[in-house]
């Protein structure tokens, strides 16, 4: 086995992880390119291949498998940059995609205008047809009627069509019916059928995944497909892979197929790698990763080795952006950053975010006309960053701009600036601190028990207090931290979901129904894997789960089956007893009284691609004394005097040894504080491990 | 640069950090509650709220609470203070009466108080709007209920329902006795008192890692923060007295006139304070419309509150720079007993939020709201009857999947999913196919209704046409819908909101219209159909920037004929071929003329 790379193209940087056959990671960065990905791809390429003793070509030709991630999708959706497409729908409904499924923020705020709608409302065709709950034709499909609206999508010259009828997952005819209509009467026209893609209820969840795929086929096909002949220019020969959101690697073909999947392809690679790496450090397999960038901060969550996924993913903002539908790795983001603006409100109380100054102007200290004190200036003035040799040099900080920041908000509250930074940090801090806690009570995690591991360049200025206050022992910020995603795609399987909605209580199980639901979608996944060669064969797994309530309850727990089919009734109270014990996880309790209804059915099929990783034998904690830092500089970690603090450059350590706070350690793109009373020692691999407590 | 007035009493930081904490943990209920209840009118619709109220009875904190449940959950606290002495660590509560602090009796209200180093520090609220109560008819809304015994819902004014974290199974099994669906019912219990008790187990944590002190300094200076917020917020306003009215629809035979309202204010900026006079109203009626105390306070400070910056906390902090006058044994104000308030949290409520947010638009261009779009009816109405899937097992639920247009501001057009104006757009729409899976009907249709919005510089939201019928047994079908005589209100020149309408409609298509408040029996093959009610228009609509108009004739919010006529906004090109846009020349002397006429006229 040769080299695997990985890249990461996100809004700005992209980053690419190059790991050898030993497991040695090397990353290369450059800025994004966005007119042609490949253009700062290569160059990203040429960056590691240089630090390798390589030339790109050389690098190419001796790799195995190239994983590619990519923003495009979100962005597109995010600035609604798609293809021309128009969503059918039953008759009477057309209002779908506009009325969503309500809520708001604020019930007395009147500022904003209602959000528009995915797909306009000029872009809706309605079909005269309906389905009933059960699946019989309330009204028959109108096959005059559904031509006459492809006529008029023809001559108006739309580039793609989403197709999403009420109850189309009880039988799924009329939807069929009309793509062999759009097959036959706009040939070369892309489409979407809601049950094929998402067959789960409730209508506007599955419309809007629908729409959203259909609107990025046109677009995510010619980018893919782009890619991938950019790559073959170049002679590589080898594999192509796609990180999608459920946080797996994909065939090119597949996503070209369901381009949506590629939504969230960067962030659903952070709990990848975080597993990974808590996996080699020993530190179990309960893990909440932290991702921190200039402008958000991303939370997610392995459970016991999983990863945990949603249906409730919104791409720009809860309720006034869009759901994407599809059940994809919880990653929930939050406007928190290096780049976070504080300010004091009216009432005199400190506030940080959620305005930030982003990446232009950017923060004070980057000497880029910015004079909003963020959270990057207030590191700055406390003295974590060197200004000379920010970013392993790559740009020089002003400290005085940030100071001058800062100082307004000092002035304001009658406090030194120092102090003040240090208040700014410890309030962005806080904000961190309570979206943590948010996804880890919806999903019944106790931090306590996990294992927190921090990615983006921003984590190691607060990622210490944050576990701290989690009451978190332990915590690894990887050596590749700063392209935590990329690196993730290392270790990442080929994943792919099937799913179909079949609805039964436990007390009146459909034992049989189920069964034949589940051998579908076995059979589905089976027929794909035939395709992948006899390699994925042998390493292959199917995972059953099934999205269930109590009776009467909407909103379903994901619950995994121990079994692949319903053998008899003894099965069906172990599912009952699985689902309890899942309820009782997240809400505290459960209501043994309570028939559970299933509603949704999934099959996971899981080939493994990357080696098994296992726990490395890591030095003893405290086999290496402290070495001698390169420097020292005076830093503030609370008082309002300077604490001369050893600076160490990544070069100074080697695995094994163990550094006391107060100290700081300045990685090539990214910066670590250890703040007084705590420790961290550099693990056998060359990750920074804190014991903490 | 402003000077802070406040920096000097509270500390800045602590006070943001631990002010985030507890917003958490209200969240933390807040979710606990949606995802664990089992009636849809919570767990689909989100009709429920979450406070935390301080251990001497102010209210804290209430994160994305309902505007309508906010003000009185701290009264409720302080019944439960001082009906039982012997408040101890352990303790749940039940309290649902109208007269001590509750909104209306739907809405059950659990209460924990939470025990610190053994003092009672906070009491943590959660109250869930409940599928059913146990009413004389299947329905929590009882228009005609002339006073409470004929309302019939079991009463609970702080009951007990658990003592030392075990519940008091009598009440259980009284509510089980009395309640439809008890098992819904029972499993919303749970869920209510288990949101509850995550309050209590969280806030002990924060008491446990600041201290006790630091965290009643805290209490005391949010409250402070709170108040000062609101200072700055009403400072802002124009020194006034304001005076508007409003009026529910009819309810026949009772109430031919319908029920008129008259709010009065007195803004003063220098002292920093409102006061709102209510006494002027009519007494209380012998029927199910009376307002709560909680629901008039709450209604009138969500009027004031969308006239304000929206960042204000709602807490009863910021609620001290209100002074309510209120008449005992008024319609709105302080209800006398034995007068029924079951429909207190909606019908009258809306048209007090409309009639106080909109009287700040007398203030001048930018001020205030218009009124948006009332009525609970056929796409919020109660079905109840025989599930033909289930073995003919009884059903009852609220359908919540109207939209009711949103009011038009100084600044934006109407929210289009406001539902009504006591929760202000925060509630859930139910899903077509959820709302088909579990009630044995079918929608024949949903569709929005173009040119509905009110007109203005800013157009209110428009409203949804909606039919459905049972596929089965007959479903009865019970609503007390408002707002089909008496439109919201324009402001500043905007044009008044649509009204809501009902039919029945036979099964060879026959519509005939619905009174307002109905209760009828739909069989297999008959339909209801209903209109939403639109929200109304702030300013004139000659003045809407045209190429708002031209979007929405675009995206058919509005006709062609409507943006001629109404917006004075004439277009070329043509809408088939997307080539439509305004005609600015045309336009500018169109409305040059229509200016013309209406100065003349």
């Amino acid at each position: 086995m040769g080299f695997r790379i990985s890249v990461d193209t996100g809004g700005t940087f992209t980053d690419i992880v190059v790991m050898d056959e030993s497991g040695r990671q090397t990353i290369g960065k450059a800025l994004t390119t966005k007119e042609r990905i490949f253009r700062g791809m290569s160059e990203a390429i040429e960056v590691a291949a240089r630090e390798l003793g390589l030339t790109m070509k050389g690098l190419l030709d001796q790799t195995d498998l190239l994983i590619y991630g990519t923003t495009r999708a979100t962005n597109a959706i995010v600035t609604r940059n798609v293809a021309k497409t128009a969503f059918l729908t039953t008759m009477g409904f057309p209002d779908t995609l506009v009325l969503k499924e309500g809520g708001k923020v604020n019930p007395h705020d009147f500022t904003q205008d209602y959000p528009e709608p995915y797909i306009p409302r000029r872009y809706t065709f309605e079909i005269e047809e309906r389905m009933s709950a059960e699946g019989t034709a309330s009204v028959p499909f109108n096959e005059a009627q559904a031509r006459s609206v492809l006529e008029v999508l023809k001559a108006r010259g739309f580039e793609a069509v989403a197709v999403c009828f009420l109850w189309s997952i009880a039988n799924p005819d009329h939807e069929l019916r009309m793509g062999e209509l759009i097959n036959e009467m706009l040939p070369g026209v892309p489409f979407t059928l809601s049950h094929k893609l998402v067959p789960i209820v409730r209508e506007y969840r599955r419309a809007s995944a629908t729409a959203i795929d259909a609107s990025l086929k046109p677009l995510m096909q010619d980018h893919l497909r782009g890619l991938e002949a950019d790559l073959r220019a170049t002679g590589y020969r080898n594999d192509i892979l796609v990180s999608t959101s459920v946080g797996g690697v994909m065939l090119v073909d597949e996503l070209v197929d369901a381009p949506i999947h590629t939504a969230k392809s960067g962030p659903a690679m952070a709990p990848v790698a975080a597993l990974t790496y808590s996996t080699i450090e020993n530190l179990g397999d309960n893990v909440i990763v932290c991702d921190t960038g200039g402008t958000t901060f991303d939370v997610g969550l392995v459970r016991d080795g999983r990863l945990t996924y949603s249906r409730d993913t919104w791409l720009g903002g809860q309720w006034t952006g869009h759901l994407l539908g599809i059940s994809s790795v919880d990653v929930r983001s939050i406007g928190a950053g290096g780049g976070s603006i504080a300010w004091i409100d009216e009432g005199g109380l400190m506030r940080v975010g959620p305005q930030s100054a982003g990446a232009d102007p950017g923060p004070a200290c980057y000497g880029r006309g910015g004079t909003q004190p963020t959270v990057s200036d207030a590191a700055c003035v406390l003295g974590y960053f060197d200004p000379a040799f920010f970013l392993g040099g790559r740009m020089t900080l002003d400290t005085e701009a940030a100071r001058r920041a800062i100082g307004t908000v000092a002035e304001r509250i009658g406090r030194p600036i120092e102090e003040t930074a240090w208040n700014i940090l410890n309030l962005a801090t806080e904000l961190m601190i309570k979206a943590i806690q948010e996804i880890t009570i919806a999903e019944g995690v106790n931090p306590r028990e996990s294992t927190i591991v921090a990615g983006g360049g921003a984590a190691g200025i607060n990622i210490l207090p944050i576990a701290q206050e989690l009451g978190c022992e332990r915590l690894v910020l990887p050596k590749v931290a700063s392209a935590l995603s990329a690196s993730g795609m290392q270790f990442a399987d080929i994943v792919k979901e099937e799913t179909a909605s079949l609805v039964t209580t436990s007390d009146r199980f459909n034992l049989e129904g189920v069964n034949r639901v589940l051998s579908t979608l076995e059979r589905k996944l089976k027929e794909f894997l035939a395709t992948l060669g006899p390699r994925a064969q042998a390493a292959h797994r199917i995972e059953f789960l099934t999205e269930a309530r109590y009776l009467a309850q909407v909103w379903e727990l994901e619950t995994p089956l121990e079994f692949s089919r319903f053998a008899t009734e003894a099965d069906v109270e172990g599912l009952v007893e699985s689902f309890h014990k899942v309820h009782e996880r997240v809400f505290a309790m459960r209501d043994e009284g309570s028939p559970v209804e299933c509603v949704n059915w999934k099959a996971r099929l899981i080939v493994k691609l990357a080696p098994e990783v296992t726990g490395e034998a890591g030095p003893a904690i405290t086999a290496l004394a402290a070495p001698t830092p390169s420097t020292t500089r005076s830093c503030y970690f609370g008082g309002t005097t300077p604490v001369p603090t050893p600076i160490y450059k990544s070069g100074d350590l080697k695995p094994g040894y163990k550094i006391v706070g107060p100290a700081i350690v300045e990685e090539p793109t990214t910066t670590l504080v250890v703040f007084p009373q705590t420790s961290t020692t550099v693990s056998g691999v060359g990750n920074y491990v804190f014991g903490i407590g | 640069m402003d000077r802070v007035q406040a920096s000097s009493a509270i500390d800045p930081v602590i006070t943001a950090v631990i002010a985030n904490r507890i917003d958490g943990v209200v969240r933390e209920m807040t979710n606990t509650l949606l995802r664990a209840a089992r009636s849809a009118v919570i767990n689909s619709a989100r009709d429920f709220s979450c406070a935390i109220v301080t251990g001497d009875n102010q209210l804290l904190a209430c994160a994305e609470g309902l505007p309508i449940h906010i003000f009185g959950v701290h009264n409720q606290a302080r019944a439960m203070t001082e009906f039982h002495a012997d408040l101890a660590e352990g303790d749940a509560f039940l309290h649902n009466d109208p007269y001590s602090g509750n909104t209306h009796p739907a809405d059950h209200c659990f209460l924990v108080p939470v025990f610190f180093e053994g003092e009672h520090l906070f009491t943590a609220a959660a109250k869930a709007h409940q599928a059913d109560i146990g009413n004389s008819i299947p329905t929590t809304y009882h228009a005609a209920a002339k006073d409470v015994y004929e309302e019939g819902s079991l009463i609970f004014p702080a009951v007990r329902i658990q003592r030392n974290f075990e519940t008091v199974e009598d009440v259980v099994r009284m509510c089980r006795s009395r309640i439809r669906v008890a098992g819904q019912w029972y499993g919303d219990f749970l869920a209510g008192i288990g949101a509850a008790r995550v309050a209590e187990r969280r806030l002990k944590e924060l008491c446990a890692k600041y201290g006790k002190d630091t965290i009643k300094t805290f209490m005391r200076d949010w409250l402070d923060y709170s108040e000062q917020r609101m200072i700055h917020g009403i400072a802002k306003l124009p020194k006034a007295k304001l005076v508007n009215t409003g009026r529910h629809d009819p309810f026949e035979p009772l109430l031919p006139e319908g029920i008129p309202l008259k709010v009065e204010l007195d803004i003063d900026p220098q002292a920093a304070t409102i006061t709102v006079d209510l006494r002027d109203n009519i007494d209380n009626i012998d029927c199910g419309f009376n307002e709560s105390e909680a629901c008039t306070v709450s209604s009138v400070m969500a009027g004031i509150f969308n006239s304000l910056d929206p960042e204000i906390p709602r807490n009863s902090g910021s609620f001290r720079r209100v002074k309510l006058l209120m008449r005992e044994g008024a319609v709105v104000g302080k209800p006398r007993f034995p007068h029924s308030c079951s429909v207190a949290t909606t019908n009258v409520a809306d048209r007090l939020v409309n009639c106080t947010g909109a009287a700040f638009a007398q203030l001048g261009d930018g001020y205030g709201l218009a009124e948006g779009g009332v009525g609970m009816g056929v796409a919020f109405s109660v079905v109840s009857g025989k599930d033909h899937r289930y073995g003919d097992s009884p059903y009852v639920n609220q359908l919540i999947i109207a939209n009711n247009g949103g009011p038009a501001s100084a600044r934006a057009d109407g929210w289009l999913t406001y539902g009504l104006p006591v929760v202000g757009g925060l509630m859930y729409r139910d899903s077509v196919e959820i709302d088909e899976l579990k009630h044995p009907m079918e929608f024949k249709h949903m569709r929005l209704i173009p040119g509905s919005g009110g007109a203005g510089r800013f157009r209110g939201a428009p409203g949804c046409d909606i039919a459905f019928g049972p596929k089965e047994h007959p479903v009865t079908v019970i609503y007390p819908c408002d707002g089909q005589h008496f439109a919201p209100k324009g402001v500043r020149g905007g044009a008044d909101g649509t009204c809501a309408e009902g039919w029945h409609v036979s099964a060879n298509g026959l519509e005939t219209k619905l009174p307002n408040v109905t209760q009828i029996e739909v069989k297999k093959g008959e339909l209801i159909r209903g209109l939403d009610a639109s929200g109304a228009g702030y300013g004139d609509p000659l003045k809407r920037d045209p190429r708002r108009v031209l979007h929405d004739v675009l995206e058919k919010w509005e006709t062609v004929t409507r943006a001629q006529a109404v917006y004075g906004v004439v277009f070329k090109g043509s809408l088939d071929d997307e080539t439509l846009a305004v005609d600015v020349t045309a336009t500018t002397s169109l409305r040059a003329a229509r200016a013309a006429e209406a100065t003349t006229a």
